[in-house]
């Protein structure tokens, strides 16, 4: 079943099962965590887990598509990451509160 | 790395050397700074130890490790403990990633009756295809030592200081990273290598698609962006922390800023990081807009052949002499013998002499404009880097654009 | 036994163990901490995967600016210690690690029931003939994909307004 072969020889197969594991863990963080910061630092595993993922199907198939992908993916996580501390500063400066469970309290 | 033990040995040395070098620098320019503030400010500095008190350091140096170690309660003991130690990583690895000088090529050689074969030693640390963007990666990584340092500090006007100092690093890098854009595409390559190459030679450039040489100037790059010059010295002022932008450490508000609580060795590590940042950064102004190693009007073949005439008059002499001493004198005089390899090492250090004359130069105007500008007030800060220099930095880059566009194209 | 090998598992080790730090940790400010030393580990086996430029705009981007963000407004709010980091409820909790942990599990299992598949993929895709330098990947951003990337711009412009507009709202009902 499991050779040492395998194992000696990076392949595709590793990368992609490391980049699996990050995005778990980063799914498992928007799922148990409750401070809006932390669910957002968990999102950015997440979508560096997929980043790997193009950057490991680039390099074994030698096609540059890939990288431009994970530059998009860059480009709106910064995005997210900004517009999400923005609104996170804005709450926490009125209501002195960063959990979750709190957010739903809000209204219009 | 290399393919044989020697290449790889050379390689290990050449890597801990420029980082001695680059730490070594640091007491050097401690003791340039007071004696230059001294000397602008028409007092006399430090001048009781040693010849013009340069053994000062040594004595500073002392102090700094024999002090003693006072850490604060409710500090968070291991961020506080690391926070110095990340300080001097991204400057270090910066620094390594700059040629100092140009590549030795030695040519095949037997010692110790062994032969070994042609190679190519880059006079860096490591050497990397896409130089600037690492270089610039690296450096972001700079302000994490602050915060680490002000959060860990358990002290307001550390974190405050640290916050202030982080703030302006983002700010700043904006401009710093849009100004060298013109950069990359007056050179078209991110290799600090292939940019001083393009370097060489008298002023040579198209005009119109026709090809102009003005042969009584340097091919620097400082004649093609001078405003993307002026625009990185000045965000490189900001990144460093340096006057007229220390907001960060502003002694007369925030105590110390970052680096309150610190003391003794720790302390002086934040200034070898700080140290570390300008030579780093006086070294990318000479790779971008003087030249790098380039002497002007000189070219690698006459330096190559005055190495070569030097070494071949005192060849004989330095033969001779050695072949003097007992039980050892031939192999000895073998090994002081003159070769083409040595003409090669020759060269690079001449070229690298250059090179560090620029980037003494460029460390002296920090020192120069530390101790005649005042400070800026915050928000004053902020307006330069957000509202004068970025918009200043994208109109560098929109024009540098057109203009090699228009030049390059042959519209005939 | 290759370098490249124990560098790829000794990073990989890293890059998910810091990961698993940025979850489990109590405090926000070493979650954070942690998930920049997962970023710039992450730009290091992008260097091992040969995307020098994609490894150093991680640097800067995820570890030089996203990261510092995080950091910054951590430090600003200054939470103490948090008495409800985690979500309640002990069965709810183990439903959704396992869940999560069914789903690696499954994912890993095709991986390694088609790496025939990935292999015979990854030799019928290279027929453009692009080749993988930073030239190649700038000539595909400003030709194939100038669309996307003008309106990745459009976006940016919009998140920086919408961002300002945000944090200068003073509080009260009426913005």
């Amino acid at each position: 079943m499991l050779n040492f072969e395998s194992l000696a020889a990076i392949g595709l197969n590793h990368y992609l099962i490391v980049s699996a594991a990050l995005f778990c863990i980063g799914m498992v963080g928007v799922l148990v965590r409750r401070n809006v910061l932390v669910i957002l630092m968990s999102i950015e595993l997440m979508l560096n887990a997929v980043n790997l993922s193009f950057v490991a199907f680039s390099h074994f198939s030698q096609n540059i598509n890939g990288q431009v992908m994970v530059f998009f993916v860059m480009t709106i996580a910064a995005a997210e990451a900004g517009v999400g501390l923005a609104i996170a500063v804005t709450i926490f400066k009125r209501f002195k509160e960063v959990n979750i469970s709190f957010f739903e309290q809000l209204k219009g | 790395m290399g393919s044989d033990l020697f290449e790889i040995s050379v390689n290990l040395i050449k890597m801990i050397i420029i980082f001695v070098m680059m730490v070594q620098l640091v007491p050097l320019l401690v003791w340039v700074e007071r004696r230059g503030s001294a000397f602008i400010q028409n007092r006399l500095g430090p001048n009781r130890i040693g010849p013009l008190g340069l053994t000062q350091l040594l004595a500073d140096a002392v102090k700094f490790i024999f002090k003693e170690e006072f850490i604060p309660e409710k500090t968070k003991k291991f961020i506080f403990y690391a926070a110095p130690v990340v300080s001097l990583i991204p400057a270090a690895l910066a620094f390594g990633a700059i040629p100092l000088s140009m590549p030795i090529n030695i040519e095949a050689f037997t010692m110790f009756g062994e032969s070994y074969g042609p190679y190519r030693f880059a006079f860096q640390s490591f050497e990397l295809g896409i130089g600037i963007v690492f270089v610039l990666g690296i450096s972001s990584l700079g302000p994490y030592a602050m915060l680490m340092a002000g959060w860990a500090s358990n002290n307001k006007y550390s974190l405050l200081g640290a916050l202030r100092a982080c703030a302006q690093s983002i700010s700043y890098e904006l401009a710093l990273g849009l100004s060298i854009v013109g950069v990359l595409l007056l050179y078209g390559t991110f290799d600090f290598s292939e940019m001083i190459a393009a370097q060489q030679g008298p002023l040579n450039f198209m005009w119109f698609g026709k090809e102009v040489t003005l042969g009584f100037l340097p091919n620097w790059g400082i004649f093609y962006q001078p405003l993307g010059a002026i625009i990185f010295l000045t965000a490189v002022f900001a990144e460093t922390n340096r006057t007229p932008f220390d907001l960060p450490e502003a002694e007369a508000e925030l105590v110390a800023g970052y680096h309150t609580e610190y003391s003794g060795l720790k302390m002086n590590m934040f200034y070898i990081g700080e140290y570390g940042h300008m030579m780093a950064a006086s070294a990318l102004m000479a790779v971008f807009y003087f030249g790098g190693y380039d002497i002007p009007f000189v070219t690698a073949e006459d330096v190559n052949a005055g190495v070569t005439w030097f070494g071949q008059a005192i060849d004989p002499l330095l033969t001779t002499v050695a072949s003097w001493a007992p039980f050892v004198g031939d192999s000895l005089a073998e090994a002081l013998g003159f070769s083409a390899n040595k003409a090669a090492i020759g060269t690079a250090f001449v070229f690298h002499i250059a090179m560090f004359a620029k980037i003494l130069f460029f460390l002296w105007v920090f020192v120069w404009v530390r101790w005649t500008i005042p400070r800026f007030r915050y928000d004053q800060l902020m307006d330069l880097g957000w509202k004068t220099m970025l918009p200043w930095a994208l109109f560098n880059t929109i024009i540098t654009a057109i203009v090699i566009f228009i030049m390059r194209t042959n519209w005939s | 036994m290759d370098i490249s090998v124990l560098l790829f598992y000794g990073l990989s080790f890293i890059v998910l163990c810091f990961a698993l730090a940025v979850v489990v940790s109590n405090n926000p400010v070493y979650s954070a901490f942690y998930l920049a030393i997962t970023m710039v580990s992450l730009a290091f086996v992008y260097f091992i995967l040969q995307a020098y430029f994609i490894a150093g705009v991680q640097l800067i981007v995820y570890a030089g600016a996203v990261m510092v963000l995080f950091v910054m407004v951590l430090m600003m709010f200054d939470l103490k210690k948090e008495k409800d980091s985690f979500s309640k409820g002990r069965m709810s909790n183990f439903l959704k690690v396992s869940s999560v942990g069914w789903l690696w599990g499954l994912i890993a299992g095709a991986i390694y029931m088609s790496s025939d598949l990935l292999s015979m993929g990854a030799t019928l895709h290279n027929k453009d003939g692009v080749g993988t330098t930073t030239k190649d990947l700038a000539k595909l951003l400003y030709t194939d994909y100038i669309f996307a990337f003008e309106l990745l711009g459009l976006l940016l412009l919009l998140i920086a307004v919408g961002a300002v507009a945000v944090s200068r709202i003073k509080g009260g009902t009426h913005a």
